[in-house]
């Protein structure tokens, strides 16, 4: 018996069938690519060319959109602090179970309080956490203003958004960086190629 | 712009990849078995024996065991009835992710109140949440008592502890009641051969 949390009496329960047998079923390693950086930077453009290419090649992913979790799991939460680390804590929780079902669990989320990022690169063993972070000015992201909200938050009719009014923090090591070369974006598909080649360096595309 | 609950400004993103995609990868569809029971009912040991049988079929699930969700996603949750009732919503939640990944994902947790099941029942499709409730008796589940909480339960050391003093509410119209009438001492791979069968009936073993 064991006291957890806020739970007591709490036991962990195994089963036969584990990671191992799962990925050898799916021919491929679970883990989590963990999407950062500020709206309109293109983490869920880059999140879809992503899936498509690994599917592509017969490998199951699936994304864990933060606007999407927040239409759903993290319907509760808001922008403030705290509630933006409940959000990023869940993600981390249930990217971590994707993980472990054998999946390429790619998380795309602005998530931008560092501490909040490392505590989720923390909860997955091994070091199966990919962070690739999204290294666009924000003079680009906010040219773009794919959803117009940071011309709400210039009106001042959005509080704390991140970028305008509340902070980014970049990662300080993360294991891919995406930047614009020469002035230029990279397309979806090659942002997505960079990544696939860094999972199949790492082995995560095929079963051990 | 969506506003939506707690957050506004929420756009909801496509994705080219979908279920289907997922489904025809897998060669099998997607739904939450949900397997709800007094502790000790045989829940967990269900979830194992069809997660093993549905393995040894190449197929995909993945079990969502209360007990294990306490320990990460909903560590911050105690026992009290709202607790109780964001544990659900959660696994629910988490579970409806699982299905649309084109998972059996299999949710094992007491889940005693009937409007908090059925509240993960609207988060799915029709027909892609199928309930499972191990009929076992309070006196069968005690005399089990597998991991000694009815003991503590009856000394007062644990309180609102479910069928003592908290109540449970059984499924009043849910797709499958194990073990079956006449069949009280079905073993748990019978008992899993019987979730299959529903499974195949229904399609969720092909793409």
């Amino acid at each position: 018996m064991s006291t957890v949390g806020n739970s007591t009496n709490i036991f962990w329960q195994e089963s036969p069938v584990g990671k191992l047998e799962r990925q050898k079923l799916l021919n491929q390693k679970g883990c989590v690519v963990w999407i950062t950086g500020l709206s309109g930077s293109g983490k869920s453009t880059l999140a879809c060319s992503l899936s498509r290419e690994l599917y592509t090649r017969g490998k199951l992913s699936y994304i864990l959109d933060g606007d999407n979790l927040r239409h759903g799991l993290n319907k509760d939460l808001g922008f403030k602090a705290d509630d933006r680390t409940e959000n990023i804590r869940r993600v981390g929780e249930v990217a971590k179970l994707f993980a472990d079902a054998g999946l390429i669990c790619i998380a795309s989320l602005i998530s931008p309080y560092r501490k909040d990022r490392d505590a989720c690169r923390a909860m997955l063993p091994d070091a199966n956490f990919v962070e690739v972070f999204m290294n666009m000015p924000l003079e680009l992201c906010e040219a773009r203003d794919s959803k117009g909200l940071y011309k709400l938050a210039r009106a001042g009719k959005i509080k704390g958004f991140t970028g305008i009014d509340d902070p980014y923090e970049p990662p300080l090591k993360c294991e891919i960086e995406i930047q614009q070369k020469d002035g230029d974006c990279p397309t979806p598909g090659a942002m997505a190629g960079e990544v696939v080649s860094y999972l199949e360096e790492k082995g995560y595309l095929q079963d051990h | 712009m969506a506003t939506n609950g707690k957050a506004t400004n929420i756009v909801w993103h496509k994705s080219s990849v979908g279920k289907l995609h997922r489904q025809e990868l897998l060669q099998q569809k997607g739904c939450v078995i949900w397997i709800t029971g007094l502790s000790g009912s045989g829940k967990s040991t269900l979830a194992c024996a069809l997660c093993q049988a549905l393995y040894s079929r190449g197929k995909l699930t993945y079990i969502l065991d209360g007990d294990n969700v306490r320990h990460g996603l909903n560590r911050d949750l105690s026992f009290k009835a709202e607790d109780r009732a964001e544990n659900i919503r959660r696994i629910g939640e988490v579970a409806k992710l699982f299905a649309d990944a084109g998972l059996i994902c299999i949710a094992s947790v007491i889940s005693p109140y009937r409007r908090d099941r059925d509240a993960c029942r609207t988060l799915l499709p029709e027909g892609d949440f199928i309930e499972v409730f191990m009929d076992v008796p309070l006196q069968i589940c005690e005399s089990r008592d597998p991991k000694g909480l009815y003991k503590l339960a009856r000394a007062g050391k644990i309180k609102g502890f479910t069928g003592i003093d908290d109540p449970y509410e059984p499924p009043l119209n849910c797709e499958l009641v194990l073990p079956q009438k006449g069949n009280n001492y079905a073993s748990p791979c019978e008992m899993a051969e019987t979730v299959i069968s529903f499974l195949e009936e229904k399609g969720f073993l092909q793409a």
